[in-house]
């Protein structure tokens, strides 16, 4: 059985795929059969990725080093040879269960949430073409497999995010998503092709080996750097880092379940696991990874400031998703793969959960989005409402909860390599983090309840993935307790970062618990007037509310210099080129007409030109041979 | 003294008699049977090829006796065909088939 | 001589097949005929599945005049999953026929003889021998409709010019047979020296070339094809735009590549000259046509062009993309003849302009048409493209970059011209919008073509191991 599903793991994202042909082919008129077909193809995926998930772990050593691996031949010209295939190791399966997981539950919700909506079907079938890509992209054995799966998650982030193309905003953000992340995309595909050239494959095994050798290749460390930065910038679009994060707050737009789906817990981590996949690079290219570091440790910061002002929900959870994304980002560039994937497996379920209970809410108030509309909620729905506290303490970092583990392991990496910078920036995130968190949950939740709102708990479709992903943030912290070794199975090259010393437990506790406390203080209690503490603020509360106008600052840049050098060239288009162009064209067509005269219908004619052609032939073949002085013999020998 | 020389000459001759009569005459029938001189101008190059330059080896004359066979089931072809169109258009000269160009 | 039988089985059953049909037709009253095409379909499925068993078996017979290997199964297979699909085609076009419904089914499985023998071939009289039996079918053929002004003078139109395309080959064979003193191929490459260019040689390859370019309809040997090609009844034009074509490239090839790369030099530069010609001049005709099928065959003089690189290349790579793009070129080019027929069947025209607004008449047809066209103009990821990839990569990695940009810029101007169709299908206005009902056996052509068409150009490997196996049997660089 095992076996079975290892050998066959391209059935995991195959099965997906099948739902999303057979639902765009066939069953796209039948409502419920499509999201059966979906759903099941999904569950069957998940259970798959499981039976993989214990023979890679069950195994003990035996993949940890080396990853089981298969792949077909896909393209093959000479000097180069592609191949689709599959790698296992513990850092896929674990990200095959992740992804498995929360889609199954996704789709599960989505039957409530999506009920009634005309594009029932569609909505299925996109969500499984998204599945099936970003599984695709966890079990790539090499760069260009994954890219191709990494722009056909772009595509369905599009598709989804413009899944209501009625709306004006909705379009936008589509377009907006898919152009921010191309910028990233075109960064990758350079660094993938710079890779391709100078060590002649894009196998990640194969690559982890050759590449601590660069020398032997003839490039410098410095090139070394410059192709990992350039692979750096693909994460960065996709991922949601400093400075291309803009994409990803409007991509908000979306139907929520795809929120949680794709911009929390998979698609936006798809930049963290590649570079996780080839952090090998990063262990050579040490200032590429400081970059890394640095970018990832500012986005979590700056991220977090940004969340402290913001009005709607999903905007404040789009904000806090870019600051831990942020964090993985950290972890990564100081190397640690343990903490990043560890922080990544936990967030997935409690930002999924927060996602998803956003949805439950959104859904009970018809289409109010603004949290001081809110209010008292956990009279009404408190299923939601309590399976979203512990959604807020998980990412607070409070014991037992899962963030508690995972942060505390990025802490520590952080502090253990030297960052200490980095460190105390994490600390303070952690703590605006637990602010801005439970500053959302105290208004919408706790306090009064509005007399216009007339809420209503959620159906048991829309209930039953947030009690499992309640479960799992609760508990999916423990995997890193000693006895389960997270990190001996999932590192590269690291030592067991051993325990997190008492001061910086207190420390981080203290920070989240702070933060905690004084939302409730000036949220729930209202013991400090959060207009003053706002006035006091005063250009900083403004910078922040305004995403310090990072937005308008790049359509400044698009209106003034895009548009002006699209005028220019429009103008250039127009009169130069399309003048070239329309030359061209009119000189083929042209040339087409007057050649096709040359059929004239007669076929002596035909025949003539044949025979013409031959003699001409041969006398061109006479002439330019040694032997044309032969020509008066005929064809004698 | 009669040597291979003159029968490629002949096979040439006979071929270009039968292009000329292939590509000028204007009755269907008639550029047929130019065809077949060309054909048989080719049997000739075969079956002199054979005897001259590889007297053991028999497999020019064969393929002579093949072209011979092909040509007369293309014959036979062509002048059902040529039947064909005449029922239709009652002309069997090619000035008049020119309803397919350009 | 002992011959082993077994190595001949495609040969005999589709042999065996055609004389059935033929004898059915004869004993079978007429109005039970209707399954013939059916009959015909699967008879040849399942050769073509037997087909198989011969990969990898590399093997002459008879002393060399007949080889099976790699190769020659490869275009076998080619002609026999054509054979399949244009039998399919057919049925609609047969049963409005009035008589000779049987006859029809058995010739075209007799075409498939003569494509399966001329690729088996091992030497110049059994290649001879394939290629009349396949062309004078095709003759019969394409005169088949009768009391149809066009197919019958696009079957006089054939037959005349074939006839005398065939005396030229001949008159080339000739003198090849004449310098090389032996006629099984595989011992030209011995008695055909590289030093030794004789006028008589020259002579006899300008002939093969002119027959043979004739066949594969090249510039300026190229056209007799738009005429048959329009005046043909819809179905046989399709094969004769394949099978035909397919099966003189592999006999090409054979006599080439096989019998005479020593002298690569003195007919390499001759192939690059008739390729660019005919990417130039085919593509540039097919712009003004109105009619669809003579545009196809316009686009089919430039695909000979394309399919030409991979000789002019002369390496194992340029064989294994020749390979690949006319396997290709099967299903997108029935694809898109499969529409004309059932266009043509419906509304009795073959008119581009007529085909506006298909799209919601029959999105089918529309959608196939589409991905034939876009195929044959290399547009990723439909299988033209990886097509075309192999083809100018190998011709680029044997310093011949000039010949690849010509077939690049070529292939922009043919996108002017598939997409003027598809812009008439799709945003055009249907005069008559009623929709268009086509018969099962077409929905199955064209959904076979239009999948095998996306999925070799998503995951072409299946086909390039097949294609590269063909091509290994040539021992070149």
């Amino acid at each position: 059985m095992i076996e079975f599903a290892m050998q066959k793991a391209w059935l995991i994202p195959f099965l997906p795929f099948l739902s999303f042909v057979l639902i765009g082919l066939i069953t796209k008129r039948s409502e419920k059969l499509s999201a059966f077909i979906s759903i099941a193809c999904i569950l069957t995926s998940f259970v798959l990725a499981i039976l993989v998930a214990v023979g890679i772990f069950g195994a003990g050593e035996e993949f940890i080093e080396k990853s089981f691996e298969y792949s077909a031949r896909w393209f093959s010209m000479p000097g180069l040879e592609i191949s689709m295939g599959v790698k296992l190791d513990p850092v896929s399966s674990m990200m095959l269960f992740v992804v498995t997981l929360v889609a199954s539950l996704v789709q599960i919700y989505s039957l409530g949430y999506m009920h009634g909506d005309p594009g029932f079907s569609r909505f299925f079938a996109y969500l499984s073409l998204f599945a099936a890509s970003m599984l695709g992209l966890v079990i790539a054995t090499n760069l260009l497999q994954m890219f191709v799966f990494w722009e056909l998650v772009g595509l369905c982030s599009y598709l989804l995010i413009g899944y209501y193309y009625f709306k004006v905003s909705a379009r936008e953000a589509a377009k907006k998503a898919f152009m921010t992340t191309r910028i990233g995309d075109f960064g990758m595909l350079l660094g993938i092709l710079f890779l391709q050239i100078v060590f002649g494959t894009l196998n990640f095994t194969e690559l982890a080996e050759i590449v601590p050798k660069y020398a032997d290749y003839g490039i410098t460390l410095g090139t070394l750097n410059l192709i990992a930065i350039l692979l750096f910038i693909g994460p960065v679009g996709k991922s949601g880092q400093f400075p291309l994060h803009v994409w990803l707050p409007d991509a908000m737009e979306g139907p929520t379940p795809v929120s949680a789906l794709i911009h929390a817990a998979t698609m936006v981590v798809a930049g963290v696991y590649l570079v996780g996949r080839t952090l090998f690079l990063y262990k050579t290219a040490t200032t590429a990874a400081e970059v890394v570091a640095y970018v990832g440790g500012f986005t979590a910061f700056f991220a977090a400031t940004i969340a402290l002002t913001q009005i709607e929900m999903k905007r404040i959870l789009a904000y806090s998703t870019v600051s831990q994304l942020g964090y993985m980002i950290m972890a990564l560039g100081v190397g640690s793969l343990t903490a990043s994937m560890f922080q990544l497996f936990t967030h997935a379920f409690f930002k999924a959960l927060m996602f998803l209970g956003a949805g439950s809410v959104l859904h009970a108030m018809h289409g109010k989005v603004n949290v001081w509309d809110f209010g008292g909620l956990r009279k009404k729905m408190p299923y939601t409402a309590w399976t979203f506290v512990i959604g807020g303490l998980a990412i607070a970092g409070i014991w037992p909860f899962a963030g508690f583990y995972s942060k505390d392991e990025i802490l520590l990496e952080a502090f253990n390599t030297g960052h200490t910078g980095l460190f105390w920036l994490a600390v303070i995130t952690a703590a605006m983090t637990a602010f801005y968190m439970w500053r959302m949950i105290f208004l919408t939740f706790f306090g009064e309840e509005k007399a216009e709102n007339h809420p209503h708990e959620s159906p048991f479709s829309m209930l039953l993935p947030l009690f499992v992903l309640a479960f799992l943030s609760v508990v999916g912290g423990w995997v890193a307790l000693p006895e389960h070794g997270w990190g001996y199975y999932i590192r590269l090259g690291e030592h067991e970062a051993g325990h997190a010393p008492a001061w910086m437990i207190a420390t981080a506790t203290t920070a989240a618990v702070g933060g905690i406390a004084l939302a409730a203080a000036m949220y729930w209690k209202k013991i400090i007037s959060y207009e003053a503490v706002g006035k006091a603020a005063g250009p900083l509360y403004t910078l922040s509310f305004n995403k310090y106008f990072i937005d308008e600052f790049y359509l400044w840049i698009n209106h003034t210099i895009v548009d002006g050098l699209g005028r220019l060239l429009y103008w250039v288009d127009i009169y130069v080129v399309d003048g070239i162009v329309n030359g061209l064209g009119f000189f083929t067509k042209e040339a087409g007409a007057v050649l096709r005269h040359t059929q004239t219908g007669r076929l002596q004619n035909y025949a003539l030109i044949l025979f013409a052609a031959v003699v001409v032939l041969v006398l061109y073949m006479y002439f330019k041979s040694p032997a044309a002085a032969m020509i008066v013999l005929g064809g004698g020998n | 003294m009669i040597g291979l020389g003159h029968f490629l000459v002949l096979g040439a001759l006979l071929f270009c008699i039968g292009l000329y009569g292939a590509l000028t005459k204007r009755n269907a029938v008639a550029v047929l049977m130019s065809i077949e001189l060309m054909l048989n101008a080719v049997n000739i190059n075969l079956v002199a090829f054979s005897r001259y330059l590889t007297p053991d080896y028999i497999a020019g004359q064969v393929f002579a006796v093949f072209t011979i066979i092909v040509a007369a089931a293309e014959v036979a072809v062509g002048l059902a065909i040529v039947i064909a169109i005449y029922r239709d258009r009652l002309s069997v000269e090619l000035d008049d088939f020119d309803w397919l160009k350009w | 001589m002992n011959i082993d039988y077994s190595l001949l089985t495609i040969e005999m059953l589709t042999a065996g097949l055609a004389l059935g049909l033929l004898v059915l037709s004869l004993v079978v009253p007429g109005d039970q005929r209707k399954g013939f095409g059916y009959l015909t379909a699967a008879g040849l499925a399942i050769i073509f599945a037997i087909s198989f068993a011969f990969n990898g078996v590399n093997k002459e017979i008879i002393g060399g005049m007949y080889l099976i290997d790699d190769f020659g199964n490869f275009f076998k297979q080619l002609a026999l999953v054509a054979g399949v699909l244009v039998a399919l085609a057919s049925i609609p076009y047969v049963e409005k026929l009035e008589s000779y419904r049987g006859e029809y089914y058995s010739l075209l499985v007799f075409a498939t003889l003569g494509m399966v023998v001329m690729v088996g071939a091992g030497d110049l009289i059994s290649l001879y021998l394939g290629l009349e039996l396949m062309t004078i079918t095709f003759f019969v053929l394409t005169a088949f409709k009768r009391g149809d002004s066009k197919s019958a003078e696009a079957g006089i139109k054939y037959v005349l010019l074939g006839a005398m395309s065939s005396a030229i080959l001949l008159y080339g064979l000739s003198m090849l047979y004449g310098v090389a003193k032996t006629t099984v191929i595989s011992e030209l490459v011995s008695t055909i020296q590289a030093g030794q260019i004789s006028p008589a040689l020259i002579l006899g390859l300008m002939f093969l070339v002119g027959g043979f370019g004739f066949k594969i309809s090249a510039v300026p040997f190229h056209m007799w094809s738009p005429d048959v090609y329009e005046g043909a009844p819809t179905p046989v034009t399709s094969y004769l735009a394949v099978g035909s074509k397919a099966a003189a490239f592999a006999a090409f090839v054979r006599i080439f590549m096989g019998g005479m790369p020593q002298i690569q030099e003195i007919w390499i530069a001759l192939f690059a000259g008739l390729s660019a010609l005919s990417m130039i001049i085919g593509n540039l005709i097919a712009i003004p046509q109105t009619n669809i099928k003579r545009m196809l065959a316009f686009s089919g003089v430039a695909q000979a062009g394309y399919i030409l690189t991979g000789m002019v290349a002369g390496t194992n790579a340029g064989i294994k993309g020749l390979a690949f793009y006319l396997m290709i070129y099967v299903f997108a080019t029935i694809g898109a003849f499969t529409v004309a027929i059932g266009f043509s069947n419906a509304t009795g025209s073959d008119e581009i302009k007529d085909m506006a607004g298909l799209s919601q008449r029959n999105p089918l047809m529309a959608a196939v048409m589409l991905v034939c066209l876009l195929s044959m103009a290399g547009i990723p990821p439909l299988a033209g493209f990886a097509g075309k990839l192999f083809l100018f990569s190998a011709i680029v990695a044997q310093g011949k970059l000039w010949l690849a940009l010509v077939g690049l810029i070529m292939s922009m101007v043919s996108v002017y011209y598939y997409l003027s169709v598809a812009k008439s299908m799709y945003m055009g206005e249907a005069a008559d919008p009623s929709p268009i009902e086509i018969p099962g056996s077409l929905k199955l052509v064209l959904i076979v073509s239009m999948v095998v068409t996306i999925f070799l150009g998503i995951y072409p490997a299946p086909l390039t191991g097949l294609a590269e196996a063909a091509a290994s049997v040539f021992a070149l660089k």
